[in-house]
């Protein structure tokens, strides 16, 4: 039985630099001082303003961004570890997640001067908020339909069109939007990313509240609205190229397998040291899920560190890592009782859960695209 | 990987595809059961990386052949205990399914049905990169517990953690890429003459080998229970 077999995941070392416990131990202590902030569910689409700024005086933000724009030159690395303890605790990082996580790296990477030296500080203080504004009506998951426009003028570039699902677009100070820059261009072709400061004229957001009752994400219309030439990220007409990029920075990170750590931590302390063996059985099989995927996610960060490009091990985390959270609620609802009048930690942490989990398997890209992208990988298509 | 293991594992692969026609005897005459004895006393010195990986080539090739229980009885001087048999069962697991993986895209790419290959039918690609998910688990969990009982100097005890994790994830693996596996080769990889039940059969075997999930479950369980929510987190990150 000859069998063509590879290593479907190769394990890679995770060997950040420095002290990583006495880096752990200082994350645990600021968390400590922040104590009724905590026990977050979902967290890092809860913002608190207040929170991130403490954070970014603390030194946890902008870690990997160069001491001249406010950043502390720490390695990826150890930024991942300051990320993973803040997760397992539920803060509300929310306000500053996507500044921090991808467009910095963006505008570092790709920026014009201007654009670096006007948003990077802010965004290292925790006090300058980005949105992304890539779904429009009619480009989802399909996101080469994008029909927003940049026209070039003698003022500089003209934007109109409409951005969709735009999380924390009522709370940023600027959209990152893909923009279709090449008029009659097509499909992925002739796209650019551009900096859109959200107080800018001709800019109108309108909320859309969610199944929850909360109010996360948002329409944004852009009526010929002028940006300098300074806000076009990149090169003209990769967009594409860039913007696929920056999807890869979001799809590894612990945040697709902690955001709802809290549940777990409600799970185990409402259980006792001696709980009965089905709780034991399923404290044993999340936990056991948990250790697995944070093995994958370590590993995977510790690629992109190294500067390799782990397309497909970072989709394997995304999908694996939403179907855990995805299911953890309905795991714990079918052992533990919890009838809807309950309202202890548990009982609320799991009701909240229960209505947020559909979006974990449709935010930063859909399960079956990211399945796409995995059988890809496989060879299939 | 490091030069030596390279070097190991192709001769596992050579020794294996023998074993799989001779029995045990190529396996000893190559002097596997050695592999973890120290080089001081004539072994071999290698690490349970090591074991890892060649334990993986004996699940793809050779799934029913107990190569690891030869291999860490030497080393232990005796019977093979739960957590050693469970890692042992992890490590073959990880071959088992990627050779199993791998029959699944092969058949997959040249079947045809309905004009074309089974494999550009967008349901056939979304079952098979969950089976592929799976797959990358269980590799995973097997090279981080392997890395875990280096860190031990082999004690199981002192691993406990981490083996249990990775046994508990193996079986819940199987269960679903062995369904899988069957799914996409559809009928002729139910019979006899195909070679996916030499995989199959095993993994679905090894699921209770050495502690099913209620054993591991509640192993596990048990010592996470006494750690507390935030215990577990203090512990998972310190290891």
């Amino acid at each position: 039985m000859a069998v063509n077999m590879q290593q479907s995941f190769s394990i890679y070392p995770f060997d950040p630099p420095g002290d990583v416990a006495a880096l752990r131990a200082e994350v645990r202590a600021f968390l400590a001082a922040h104590e009724p902030k905590l026990g977050v569910p979902n967290c890092w689409v809860v913002g608190d303003p207040e929170f991130s700024s403490a954070l970014g005086a603390a030194g946890f933000l902008g870690m990997i961004l160069p001491k001249t724009v406010g950043g502390h030159e720490r390695h990826p690395l150890e930024r991942y570890v300051v990320i993973e303890e803040l997760l397992a605790a539920g803060a509300p990082v929310g306000a500053h997640w996507i500044a921090d996580r991808q467009t910095a790296p963006l505008i570092l990477r790709y920026g014009s001067e201007e654009a670096k030296t006007r948003y990077l500080p802010g965004i290292c203080k925790g006090q300058l908020y980005t949105c992304i504004g890539l779904s429009e009506p009619g480009a989802g998951s399909d996101l080469a339909a994008v029909r927003t426009t940049a026209r070039y003028t003698l003022d500089g570039w003209r934007i109109s069109g409409q951005k969709i699902w735009t999380s924390g677009a009522h709370m940023s100070h600027v959209m990152l939007a893909l923009v279709r820059s090449e008029e009659g261009s097509e499909r992925n072709a002739g796209l650019s990313q551009f900096l859109i400061p959200m107080d800018a004229p001709g800019i109108t957001i309108r909320p859309i509240i969610d199944m929850g009752g909360d109010h996360h994400f948002n329409e944004v219309f852009f009526d010929d609205v002028l940006l300098p030439e300074w806000a076009m990220v990149g090169a003209r007409g990769q967009g594409w190229a860039q913007a696929t990029a920056e999807l890869a920075l979001e799809r590894s990170g612990p945040e697709r397998y902690l955001s709802s750590h809290v549940l777990m931590t409600a799970l185990i302390d409402a259980a006792g040291p001696d709980p009965d063996l089905q709780i034991k059985g399923l404290i044993g099989e999340l936990t056991a899920e948990l250790w697995t995927l944070r093995q994958m996610s370590l590993s995977t960060a510790a690629k992109l560190a190294a500067g390799e490009d782990p397309m497909v091990e970072a989709s394997m985390v995304k999908d694996l890592g939403n179907s855990f959270e995805q299911a953890l609620p309905q795991r714990v609802q079918a052992l533990v009782d919890c009838p809807s009048t309950r309202d202890d930690d548990l009982a609320r942490l799991m009701r909240a859960l229960l209505i947020a989990a559909p979006s974990f398997s449709l935010r930063g890209g859909t399960r079956e695209i990211i399945r796409g992208i995995i059988a890809r990988g496989l060879g299939l298509r | 990987m490091s030069e030596q293991r390279a070097l190991l594992c192709d001769t596992a692969e050579a020794v294996f595809a023998e074993a799989a026609t001779l029995g045990m005897a190529p396996v000893e005459e190559a002097g596997f059961g050695q592999l973890l004895l120290a080089e001081a006393d004539g072994g071999f010195g290698g690490d349970w990386g090591d074991l890892f990986a060649v334990l993986r080539i004996a699940g793809a090739n050779v799934p029913s052949m107990a190569i690891g229980e030869h291999i860490v009885g030497q080393w232990l001087g005796g019977e093979v205990t739960k957590p050693y048999g469970a890692f042992i069962r992890v490590a073959q697991a990880a071959g088992a399914m990627d050779a199993a993986l791998a029959m699944s895209i092969d058949y997959v790419n040249t079947r045809q049905q309905f004009g074309k290959p089974l494999g550009k039918f967008q349901a056939v690609q979304q079952v098979l990169a969950v089976f592929a998910v799976e797959a990358a688990a269980v590799n995973v969990a097997g090279a981080a517990a392997a890395a875990a009982l280096d860190r031990a100097a082999g004690d199981a005890e002192t691993a406990l953690f981490e083996i249990a994790c990775a046994k508990l994830r193996t079986n819940k693996a199987i269960g679903q890429a062995t369904a899988i596996a069957h799914q996409v080769h559809g009928a002729i990889g139910f019979t006899r003459e195909y070679d996916l039940h030499k995989l199959t059969g095993p993994l679905l075997d090894w699921r209770s080998d050495h502690g099913n999930d209620a054993y591991w479950g509640n192993v596990l369980g048990t010592k996470v229970a006494k750690l507390g929510g935030a215990g577990l987190w203090a512990d998972i990150t310190a290891r």
